[in-house]
């Protein structure tokens, strides 16, 4: 009660204060530090009071406030900042730029907040952290460059598909792509953003972060904001560049003369008649063969033009840009084309109702870019076809079979002669009014997307790659999403302590696509290609739709106790349509907990830290891993039959098995995490613990053939992510002549499969690359062993002279391959399959270097990923004579065990008995590699030189030098894109990445 | 005011958003529950998801050289000693493995199609329509049934038997049945085909009455033998091949005078008179086109595949004539035209001509019809059956047989016993149905896999091992014994 009234008293008395002050005019001009460029529409706020006035064009402002007042001066991307008038009537006040300064505001879901009161773990990727680089797309920009964020471009292709994981994968059903939410539209296409356009990129990784995405949380979140306009004069940038590309290496294949002599050892081993005379032999010594490495690889153009016009009146502010990207894959016949347009305008109507529009169309164009398999992939053919096979007969035609290499179509056909061709055009229009309402601190933000994507496919197959079957097909579909978001925030700080910050939000968003399909077989004029579908003999044609919708109704309450302890709670409730009734409505909460110890004494006193925090949370989040239906039991509907030579009749068979119980897969997450900042905060280092296990976990049952075969999903299963982050980042040096600023972050994941909840002791996951090459499903899933983990035989060498009883065992003689037999039960079966190694990394690293030295700036960004294994099946089917090749084409099998020439060598005879699986750990290999993912020198014109107009020129490298021992052309590549992460890392003749060297020009007037 | 407005619009966005019924599924285009088989065309639309089971290119079933791998245990076929070939050799050399991706296919698309007739067995009686049409398509389905199950019991001996089509938890537990129970299924499915089938295909790719009789009379002569061995089934075996010959022009069945139009491999025709039954197929439509005819049986030199040629020993005798003229390809003709006798090609070994396609096309998808049976075998069982049941051969016996080797351009058979004319008559019938998939389970029901197989030719492939009883059989798929433990 006594303090009850002291307060009472010392509230009064401020009250008192107040009134006994005198008022006084202020004014004066507010400037950017950096530029002193006046800083229009900021914000001058007496403290504690609601008056307030705002800059205008010229950044001037005049205030009546009481002598002693504090003026509180604020702009969007600028540090608040207070200053006390104490009787002056001009105060001119520079700000600095929100980058430079400490307290830097991090966009959340559904908010803001200062980095300072995080007590989440996000990782910030901001435009300087790039902007030395040639980047092209949001995957490029978050390689390396976050803590906790691995990428695998994995098609090599331009626009060819990546891989992007934050903080290892969850699912094994479902997607494992984190969620993107653009400009507050939630679950975007990161396509549709130009790198250029972003304002700053937020990786949200633990679940105090992610659960208020609920249901869709679980894979981490990347929230992606784009520029708003620069209010004040017109200014248009250009940036443009020309880049050429040519593959990382090349396989080391025999020449012709070596192939035919290989060839005919081979068959006198195997006793069977040779292929080659000596006289063709003697030929190919003297003429050569053809280098089918030589006929698809090439070196290729692109370039890439962006124009940018931003400016703005006092209340109004806009950016349009412009972006086109033109870019040829080193593989022939293969391109990515690019155009987008944005255009943001933001207007404040008054001082309390600011709307605003984003638009994006983006059209993508992909030419034969996409993964492919076995047979139809040149990459495969080029090293099965013979090299004593020409690319052309006499009459310039593509010779369409090889007598001796790969038994199907040639790689030259395969490039010129089968074409898939995808658009995709991308619109996204987002509206939002922001209105604050007449308490304090509270406003309502209503917010309202369409996205709508149209997807255009075109394939095309010639009489070389058909049987003389020409067919082609088109294909059309359209997406439609409507989101709609009404939050309610509140954010006040009471008695300059409590600061509280609140958002309550209720969203829906609808899914609607469609699609049809049509199909000309055997068509009557192939050079018509796919615009003539009718002239066929036959048709069949394809339409499907879904649609599903979500619910949600969420929170988030954070209080900050005098900037020293901090708290976080927020709960998403998302209702979906994809389940049943009673399943439909799961809850997602989170806690956590921030204790800033620098604004200790006893932390202050030890000099050290400038700031150390320890932070830590944990909660739920969901993945969507289930499809529209699979509650219900739907019929196969594309299964036509023949009944006459000269048609189909339509039919149905019965499809999987649906399950009423189905519900959410759910994560819930821990993390630990400490901030650290040192030497006048020149060096951050953040490090964090997480632990993610998910429950429910939904897998596929698979179905035996007698019930039909096929899948259920169900809920069962558990698995487990843990790993550490490390993000550490210097200011090594920073003189005006000199600087050098270095990044580096290190993540590890282990993944593993905790239980497959008793429906099986393991389950095959195929991928249908190995196609004829593998015996069985190439990946397990298995209790205890991470996910994409290899299933096949342990490889021992090959038998050696001395071990001839052993060997009959096996029906082998010594140069034969040798197999671990587990159960040693005399032959090689099933039985003996094993673990051999796992196609998803452990550690990633990024370590980024900006060296500048007066006007020249210097990028070096290396890449690193250590702990995978890759299923090198290019090699093996190369080395083994399987899958579509006929014979061994690499240099290596000059090195093979040749009975009383080399014996010790374990690559096998040729011999009748020899028996290979390529399944097996002679081609499984370490995938490990650092790379030099980008340097870069940038060259500015000095000011002097060009008046308000700035120059920048720039020259640079990607994936310049590769350090690896992967003997495949490009460890990063694989079949496998993005879908799935139970079956990562096999190459079967992947897109390889390439070697681009780009020339740049920035222009900005 | 302001205020109003903004709530007016956050008020209507959640009405028009948030209506009550905004989380129901609605399911477009999805064919859900059994109402799909309540009417004819349903009906209709289940069975032809049955037969394509059969047919589904590289996927399941017969449309590939993959159930000619199956039998490749016969000494009529073998497979390249190198290449790609380990999943054929497996069968050839009596190694095969549960994983064998050849045996998958068949097993799979056998029980796939057994699922497709259960579900229409289960559900005919409510489907509303036309009586005599519904009754034709649960008399086909009952013969889908029978024929997938024939496969299964002698490619495996004992396994799962089902009759039921929606999946419940507790199938995937169920044990193995013994041959003798499923040989009861085929018998019973096949009597009520037998019944409800009519005696004109509605499609050359259907079974008509005789179709039916043919089979049922193909299952008592296995029945006979190994593994049942129940001889009585020999006399059932004879009389249900009887009428089919007696009835042949009621069912539209002819032992076509010239064997060059047997295998002519037209895909322009429809089958022939000679067919009893086939799986149609169709170019145009990339699952249903025929994958076994044309590459596979075309030796490299042909720029072929090699899947499957003839063993040396079986060539060598075989019989001299027409017949052997037309069944195998002992020149190959290289792309740039050059000739090499077999005896000189890259495997050394005369290749089947009766795969070929119809004016040597060198491709390996074609409309070509699959052969599943021909009236020539109805032909060889009545005569085997009947020689064995009494003892001695009629004359219907005889002429059956003598019918086949006149048109071989071979001496008519005659006063034999019945152990000499039935052991001639299997003897005809590895010739006349070389690599049609009969000799494999002639050898097995009369337990002389390795008898036959002692005959090799040191220069192809040899067996891995000694030929068992247990060699008669391969292991269920790795797909079933790893799902379901009492299938091991």
């Amino acid at each position: 009660m006594r303090k009850f009234l002291i307060l009472c008293t010392v509230l009064l008395s401020v009250q008192l204060d107040m009134l006994a002050q005198a008022s006084i005019e202020v004014t004066g001009t507010v400037t950017e530090a950096e530029t002193g460029i006046p800083i229009p529409g900021a914000n001058i706020l007496e403290k504690g009071t609601t008056n307030g006035v705002m800059t205008d064009f010229d950044g001037n402002y005049a205030i009546e406030v009481s002598e002693n007042a504090i003026l509180e001066i604020s702009f969007i991307g600028y540090a608040s900042k207070q200053i006390r008038v104490n009787g002056r009537n001009e105060i001119n006040i520079n700000m600095e730029n929100e980058a430079s300064a400490l307290d830097e505001v991090i966009v959340v879901g559904y908010g803001t907040q200062s980095k300072k009161d995080l007590t989440g773990s996000i990782s910030v990727v901001s435009t300087e952290d790039f902007a030395q680089q040639p980047v092209t797309r949001v995957d490029e920009v978050l390689q390396g460059r976050a803590a906790g964020v691995q990428v695998t471009q994995a098609g090599g292709a331009p626009g060819g598909e990546s891989r992007v994981r934050i903080r290892g994968a969850n699912s094994v059903l479902g997607n494992n792509d984190p969620l993107y939410v653009i400009d507050g539209y939630v679950g975007a296409d990161f396509n549709m953003v130009n790198p250029s356009d972003i304002e700053s990129i937020q990786v949200l990784k633990d679940a105090a972060s992610t659960s208020i995405y609920g249901s869709r949380g679980a894979n981490g979140v990347v929230i992606i904001t784009t520029k708003d306009g620069t209010k004040g004069e017109m200014q248009v940038s250009y940036e443009g560049n020309f880049s050429v590309s040519e593959v990382i290496k090349k396989w080391d294949v025999l020449g012709a003369q070596e192939f035919a002599q290989i060839v005919n050892e081979r068959s006198d081993a195997l006793g069977i008649s040779p292929v080659y005379t000596p006289e063709e032999i003697a030929s190919y010594s003297a003429n050569g063969g053809t280098d089918w490495q030589d006929v698809i690889f090439r070196t290729a153009w692109g370039q890439e033009h962006k124009v940018n016009v931003s400016g703005g009146g006092e209340k109004t502010s806009y950016l349009v840009s412009g972006n086109y990207i033109d870019r040829k894959g080193i593989i022939e016949n293969s391109d990515f084309k690019r155009y987008g347009i944005r255009s943001n305008i933001n207007s404040e109507i008054n001082d309390n109702l600011t709307i605003g529009v984003n638009i994006n169309a983006t059209r993508l164009e992909n030419h034969n870019t996409g993964l492919r398999s076995g047979t139809s992939n040149p990459v495969v053919q080029a090293l099965a076809w013979a090299p004593t096979t020409p690319v052309y007969d006499e009459n310039g035609d593509y010779i369409l079979s090889d007598p001796v290499g790969s038994f199907t179509y040639s790689p030259a056909a395969l490039l010129y002669e089968r074409n898939n061709d995808n658009q995709r055009n991308i619109a996204n229009i987002i509206g939002n009014i922001n209105y604050k309402l007449p308490v304090e601190g509270l406003s309502v933000d209503l917010n309202y997307a369409v996205n709508y994507v149209n997807g255009q496919g075109q394939s095309f197959l010639g009489n070389a790659v058909s049987q003389n079957n020409p067919g082609a097909s088109r294909s059309s579909s359209e997406q439609i999403t409507l989101q709609g978001t009404n939050s309610l925030n509140y954010n006040r700080t009471f008695n300059d302590v409590h600061k509280i910050s609140a958002v309550a939000v209720f969203e829906t968003q609808q899914f609607t696509n469609n699609y049809f399909s049509s199909t000309g077989n055997t068509l009557l004029f192939p050079s018509l290609g796919y615009y003539n579908l009718p002239l066929a003999e036959s048709y069949s044609v394809g339409s499907g739709y879904t649609k599903w919708s979500l619910l949600s109704y969420l929170g988030r309450f954070n209080y900050t106790y005098n900037d020293k302890l901090l708290a976080s709670i927020a709960v998403r409730r998302d209702g979906s349509s994809k389940f049943s009734e009673d399943n439909r409505f799961s809850t997602f909460p989170s806690f956590a907990l921030g204790y800033v110890l620098s604004e200790e004494e006893f932390i202050q006193n030890l000099n050290v830290f400038d700031h150390l925090k320890l932070r830590g949370s944990w909660g739920k989040t969901g993945s969507q891993a289930i499809n529209p239906y699979a509650t219900l039991s739907a019929y196969n509907t594309n299964t036509p039959m023949a009944f006459n030579s000269g048609g189909v009749t339509s039919g149905i068979q019965i499809g999987n098995p649906g399950n009423s119980n189905l519900k959410w897969e759910t994560t819930s997450q821990t993390d630990i995490g400490l901030e650290m900042q040192f030497f006048d905060r020149r060096l951050s280092v953040e490090v964090d613990y997480f632990k993610k296990e998910t429950k429910d976990l939904l897998l596929n049952q698979a179905l035996p053939s007698y019930v039909g075969g096929g899948t259920q999903t169900q809920n069962v299963g558990e698995i487990e992510n843990k790993g550490f982050e490390f993000a550490l980042s210097a200011d090594i040096f920073n003189t005006e002549l000199f600087s050098w600023s270095s990044n580096l972050n290190v993540s590890t994941v282990k993944n593993k499969v905790v239980s497959l909840g008793g429906i099986a002791s393991r389950i095959p996951q195929g991928t249908g690359v190995g196609a004829g090459l593998s015996t069985t499903s190439e990946f397990m899933l298995m209790p205890g062993e991470s996910l994409a983990s290899y299933w096949g035989l342990e490889y021992l060498g090959t038998w050696k002279p001395g071990q001839e009883e052993e060997a009959s065992r096996y029906n082998a003689v010594p140069g034969d391959s040798r197999y671990e037999d587990l159960n040693d039960d005399g032959t090689i079966t099933t039985d003996d399959f094993q673990i051999i190694g796992k196609g998803i990394p452990t550690t990633t690293a990024g370590w980024n270097n900006t060296l500048a030295y007066n006007n020249f700036t210097l990028n070096l960004f290396f890449q690193g990923v250590f702990g995978i294994d890759k299923l090198n099946y290019t090699r093996g089917a190369a080395m083994t004579g399987s899958g579509d090749a006929r014979q061994f084409i690499l240099s290596d099998i000059k090195d093979r065990y040749i009975p009383g020439v080399n014996e010790t060598s374990d690559i096998p005879a040729f011999s009748n008995s020899n028996v290979m699986y390529t399944q097996s750990s002679r081609f499984v290999e370490k995938g490990d590699y650092i790379r030099l993912k980008n340097i870069s020198l940038a060259y500015e014109l000095p000011e002097s030189f060009l008046k308000e107009t700035k120059l920048r020129l720039s020259l640079s490298a990607t994936n310049l030098f590769t350090i690896t021992d992967y003997s495949g052309i490009d460890p990063e590549s694989s079949n496998i894109g993005s879908a799935t992460d139970t079956a990562q890392g096999i190459d079967y003749g992947a897109y390889p990445n390439s070697k681009t060297y780009t020339v740049g020009l920035n222009l900005t007037f | 005011m302001k205020t109003f407005k903004i709530f007016f619009i956050a008020a209507f966005s959640m009405l028009l958003l948030g209506c009550s019924d905004f989380l129901d599924e609605e399911v477009n285009g999805a064919l859900v529950g059994n109402s799909a088989l309540s009417s004819e065309e349903g009906l209709e639309a289940a069975l032809t998801g049955a037969y394509k089971a059969w047919g589904t290119t590289w996927g399941s079933g017969f449309l590939h050289s993959t159930s000619i791998a199956a039998t490749m245990g016969g000494d009529d076929v073998t497979t390249h000693k190198a290449s790609n070939k380990a999943s054929f050799r497996e069968f050839d050399q009596f190694n095969v493995s549960e994983t064998n991706q050849r045996t998958q296919a068949l097993y799979t698309g056998c029980y796939k199609a057994i699922q497709g007739a259960n579900n229409i067995i289960a559900n005919y009686e409510n489907t509303k329509g036309n009586e005599e049409h519904i009754n034709t398509i649960a008399g086909e389905a009952y013969f889908v049934r029978a024929v997938s199950y024939y496969w299964l019991v002698r490619l495996y001996g004992e396994i799962p038997l089902l009759t039921q089509a929606e999946y419940t938890d507790d199938l995937l537990s169920i044990g193995k049945s013994s041959p003798e129970e499923v040989y009861a299924l085929i018998e019973s499915d096949l009597k009520m085909a037998e019944e409800k089938v009519p005696n004109t295909k509605r499609d050359a790719g259907r079974p008509n009455k005789g179709t039916v009789k043919a089979y049922l009379a193909d299952v008592y002569l296995t029945e006979a033998g190994w593994p049942l061995k129940q001889i009585d089934k020999y006399a059932l075996a004879a009389a249900k091949a009887k009428e089919v010959i007696e009835n042949k022009e009621t069912y539209g069945f002819e032992l076509l005078p010239s064997l060059a139009e047997v295998f002519e491999n037209d895909p322009e025709k429809n089958g022939t008179r000679e067919t009893v039954f086939q799986i149609s197929t169709f170019r145009g439509n990339g699952s249903t086109t025929n994958a076994n005819y044309g590459s596979a049986a075309m030796p490299g030199e042909e720029s072929g595949w090699d899947d499957f040629f003839a063993e040396l020993n079986f060539f060598h005798d075989f019989p001299e004539g027409v017949r052997k003229e037309v069944t195998f390809r002992t020149e190959f003709i290289t792309g740039n035209g050059e000739v090499i006798p077999w005896q000189d090609s890259q495997t050394g070994h005369p290749y089947y001509e009766k795969y070929y396609i119809k004016g040597d096309i060198r491709t390996w998808s074609s409309s070509v019809p699959e052969s599943m049976m021909r009236y020539a075998h109805v032909l060889t069982i009545y005569a085997e059956a009947q020689a064995r049941a009494t003892g001695s051969p009629d004359a219907l016996a005889y002429e059956s047989i003598n019918s086949i080797r006149r048109r071989a351009g071979l001496e008519e058979l005659s006063g034999m016993t019945g152990t000499e004319f039935a052991k001639a008559v299997v003897q005809e019938r590895a010739w006349e149905f070389a690599a049609e998939r009969t000799r494999w389970f002639d050898l097995v029901r009369l337990e002389m896999v390795k008898e036959a197989n002692a005959n090799k030719s040191p220069e192809d492939l040899q067996p891995l091992g000694e030929i068992t009883k247990e060699d008669y059989t391969f292991p269920l798929p790795f797909s079933e014994t790893s799902i379901n433990d009492n299938l091991k």
